[in-house]
């Protein structure tokens, strides 16, 4: 019989109780599998052969706070949500926007280089992170950056460890520039009936008021409070001064009208609170049934996109959902069947399909056992051969996560 | 024998070696001067690979070229070897106005990318108050930023993806979409030393509907400071805060008339770009601040020609200090904005110390400082006493928890200041990098790295 070992897991409390760990480790040759909240494990390779679980969970300290400048610096086991909740008592944000926010921690979120739905208007997660402390393979730790806003002092190191799935260190903390909190934000909710949704949409995108964020979510009925997954519906989010959602509003009432909408529904209290939540439908998982790609487009290709997915979806027997990102064209598309031998029959030749048309799809979350021998990250970067060469002196004896990323790395 | 080679490959036109040519780029704005042994004027990035294997069989080091108007001998060719100029390679190559994007070849001027991009209603961000000259390569090389970075961000928030040729001559190239590592975001700010910039894809915004600007006046610079602190401490954040001291405002005044007050100890230079709806809230907003904190006088330009003129003259003033001396070093550090007035009074009591005139124009909402030390290089006592106080400044900053570039980079200049900063091991880090990029040391040798920093010393 055969006895599968499970990695045992640590939590270190501390940078140094980290960088002593590691020490250890890399001298003995133990694979780590360094994990956060765990709420995007289904991204890249499992860990082959770990030997110890690492958890940032413990690193959850607010190292400094500076609201007056900006700028705040915490640990990378902090969670989202208390980062979020610490920066809105001064009405600061940074627009971090991952899915499950009450349990994906920073540290997490930047190693994964999660893009966010308001990225479009606000930038990525990198264009906030203005410092970095980082443990690497060896327990030392290395600072780069510091926290001021703007700083050109040797390379801009935090950029490559942001990304880079754990696999050149573990990130131990963090410092983000912080953005004022819009006085306001407003959500528009709307059934959008398959056959004008496409219409309406580019509408969107034209506004003179853009949306902050705009998804156009199709299933994920229990994911998503209050959605009952027969038709697709749109969530738009406004954010800004009164005067100027006032105007937002009139302009995508207006934009929704003449793409034939019958009916918007507001929602002021706790708008981002529900935009939040339906992000979760990103990582929402259908036991082990179901596979979620992301694939990365235009907004002006968005419609052709879902179209031509769930036809393949259709051809192979299963049954597509997606939350589509309009202001920046990418798409998130759950596929399942309806148990998990028949989820297995059927997707490695949809997986072979996909790719074939959109050579960059990821596969973002889903627990199928079949989901390892899946094309995970897509076609490899034209760099990888410098990427390889970057993970070799960072990690010479690759104990940080190996295998998980793509490549091989 | 190197030059004959050269010559072979991209055609005499495009390889000069003349010494009077030669000394045009033994210099950028930094004061330091050493010769190349030639210098290549490419066409197109396969002639910089081409260019960049010849150098390589012949053992000549590599230095890459915009404008030349970096400020820390960043493109000074410190071993000598090739300098490759990209006066020649300056077109946009396309410009995607339906997806906000550009690709542009290395040399094209910053201003020209905004100009092209206008009547589409767009433009290009980084906004380096050399715009007029320098190159986007060069911004990409040091990751410039500008007055409008404070809501913008700098450059590196603004490429979208890079065309490269590296240490051996092989063309690669590199995307902020691709899976992988964010090369593109570790190779802007890279000054020359990981890879030549052979094309960029920039991204462009969206023109403002409306643009606001405003000039307060105050006693004196800490006052003015003070008034940064505060409004950004309110979760104000106007598009540029710039602020200018007396003698800086006087030389501009006498060479520009721009219209700022000449009464002021210091000047505050306020935009907001944004939407028409917000403008009233955020002017009534900011001047409440500006008078809480002493501004003795208010005003807002009235017409695209006022602002204009302001904004002439503030990115004039630099250059403008010839009036006042036959030099200036112009130091650059930032500090977390709520130390602007502790930083500015370092700055004025180290100048004082040494003697020495100085004169302050900066960037002040994103706590980016710089002193402009007057001096006369014939005299020697002067020039030491620059570089002292030049380093006094550095130190007070980072004592203060600043850092010692905000935009101009390390160069050739601050390299033996980088440990003010991060530890030997912080370095050895950043040194691998250049050991997977270029481990023979031939891109741009002699820059950033103190002397001595090697990741063979962390191995
Ligand atoms: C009056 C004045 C005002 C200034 N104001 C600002 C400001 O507001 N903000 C700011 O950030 N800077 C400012 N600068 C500094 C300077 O203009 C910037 O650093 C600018 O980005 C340099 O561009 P350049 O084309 O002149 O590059 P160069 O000076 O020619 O080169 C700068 C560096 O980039 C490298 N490089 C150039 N091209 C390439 C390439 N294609 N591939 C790889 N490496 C390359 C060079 O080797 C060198 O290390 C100012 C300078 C002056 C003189």
């Amino acid at each position: 019989m055969m006895i599968e070992q499970r990695p045992a897991k640590v939590g270190p409390a501390g940078a140094a109780e980290l960088g002593a760990f590691l020490k250890d480790a890399s001298e003995r040759g133990d694979v780590l599998e360094i994990q956060g909240g765990n709420t995007l494990a289904s991204m890249g390779q499992p860990v082959q052969a770990a030997h110890t679980v690492l958890s940032t969970q413990k690193l959850r300290r607010v190292l400094a706070y500076e609201f007056e400048n900006l700028t705040v610096s915490v640990e990378a086991g902090l969670t989202l949500r208390a980062l979020r909740a610490l920066l809105a008592e001064r009405n600061q944000f940074v627009p971090l926007d991952a899915p499950r926010a009450q349990h994906a921690t920073v540290g997490g979120t930047l190693a994964a280089g999660w893009l966010g739905p308001r990225r479009h208007l606000l930038g990525r997660s990198r264009d906030y992170v203005i410092g970095s402390r980082v443990a690497l393979a060896d327990g030392t730790l290395v600072a780069a950056g510091g926290m001021v806003v703007k700083n050109v002092t040797g390379y801009d190191m935090s950029k490559l460890y942001i990304g880079s799935f754990g696999t050149l260190g573990v990130l131990v903390s963090a410092n983000f520039k912080t953005l004022p909190l819009p006085a306001q934000a407003r959500l528009f909710t709307a059934r959008l009936p398959e056959h004008s949704w496409l219409r309406t949409l580019t509408h969107v995108g034209e506004l003179e008021v853009p949306p902050t964020a705009a998804l156009w979510v199709h299933g994920f009925s229990k994911s998503i409070a209050g959605d009952d997954g027969t038709d697709g519906r749109v969530m738009i989010l406004l954010e800004g001064s009164a005067a100027l959602i006032e105007r937002g509003t009139r302009e995508l009432r207006a934009a929704l009208g003449r793409g034939g909408v019958p009916e918007t529904a507001i929602h002021n209290e706790g708008a981002r609170d529900l935009f939040e939540r339906a992000l979760d439908g990103y990582v929402a998982p259908t036991g082990q049934r179901s596979i979620t790609y992301r694939i990365f487009g235009t907004p002006d290709n968005i419609e052709s996109m879902v179209r031509e997915v769930y036809g393949l979806a259709r051809e192979h027997a299963l049954a597509p959902e997606a939350i589509a990102d309009i202001l920046n064209g990418d798409i998130a598309f759950r596929l399942s069947a309806k148990d998990a031998r028949a989820f297995a029959e059927r997707i490695e030749a949809f997986d072979d399909a996909l790719h074939a048309s959109y050579a960059r799809a990821q596969i973002i979350a889903g627990q199928s056992p079949v989901r390892p021998s899946l094309n995970l990250w897509g076609e490899l970067p034209p760099a990888i051969e410098k990427m390889r060469a970057l993970k070799v002196l960072f990690d010479p004896a690759r104990i940080l996560n190996p295998g998980r990323f793509i490549g091989g790395i | 024998m190197f030059a004959a080679r050269l010559i072979e490959a991209l055609g005499a036109d495009a390889v000069k070696t003349a010494p009077e040519d030669l000394a045009v780029y033994a210099f950028d704005a930094y004061s330091q001067a050493l010769l190349p042994s030639v210098v290549v004027l490419p066409s197109s990035t396969r002639d910089v690979a081409a260019a960049v294997k010849i150098a390589n069989d012949c053992g000549e080091p590599i230095v890459a070229r915009g404008a030349g108007t970096g400020l820390c001998g960043g493109a000074v060719p410190a071993k000598g070897g090739m300098v490759l100029s990209f006066a020649r390679m300056n077109r946009i190559l396309e410009l995607d106005t339906r997806n906000r994007r550009a690709r542009v070849q290395p040399g094209l001027v910053n201003l020209d990318l905004s100009r092209a991009s206008q009547p589409s209603g767009l433009f290009y961000a980084p906004d380096p108050s050399s715009q007029k000259v320098c190159t986007i390569g060069g911004n990409c090389a040091t990751n410039a930023g500008g007055p409008h970075c404070l809501s913008y961000g700098t450059t590196v928030n603004h490429v979208l993806g890079l065309e490269l040729v590296d240490d051996a001559g092989e063309v690669f190239h590199t995307s902020i979409d691709d899976a992988g590592y964010d090369l593109t975001g570790a190779l802007v700010g890279s000054e020359g030393t990981l890879a030549i910039i052979c094309a960029a894809d920039v991204r462009l915004m969206k023109l403002p509907e409306e643009v606001r600007v405003w000039v307060a006046a105050f006693r004196d610079v800490e006052c003015a400071s003070q008034t940064v602190s505060a409004i950004i401490a309110a979760g104000v954040v106007p598009t540029a805060l710039e602020i200018m001291d007396e003698i800086i405002v006087k030389v501009v005044e006498a060479s520009y008339q721009a219209g700022y007050p000449l009464d002021a100890g210091a000047v505050l230079l306020v935009e907001y770009a944004g939407f028409a709806n917000d403008m009233n809230e955020y002017e009534a907003a900011i001047e409440k601040i500006a008078s809480e904190n002493g501004a003795i006088s208010w005003r807002a330009a009235r017409s695209q020609a006022e602002r204009d003129a302001l904004w002439a003259g503030r990115k004039g003033a630099a250059g403008a200090t010839g009036r006042l001396a036959p030099n200036y070093y112009i130091q650059d550090v930032c500090v977390p904005r709520s130390k602007l007035p502790a930083a500015l009074a370092a700055v004025g009591a180290s100048a004082r110390a040494h003697e020495l005139t100085v004169g302050n124009v900066f960037h002040a909402g994103d706590g980016n400082l710089h002193p402009l030390l007057m001096y006369d290089k014939r005299d020697c006592k002067q020039v030491g006493a620059v570089i002292d106080a030049g380093n006094e400044i550095l130190q007070a900053c980072v004592d203060l928890g600043g850092t010692i570039s905000g935009e101009h980079g390390i160069g050739y200049e601050k390299r033996d200041t980088l440990s003010l900063v991060f530890s030997t091991e912080d370095l050895a880090a950043m040194a691998r990098v250049r050991e997977v990029f270029d481990p023979k040391r031939v891109l741009n040798p002699e820059k950033i790295f103190p002397a001595g920093v090697s990741c063979g010393e962390v191995r």
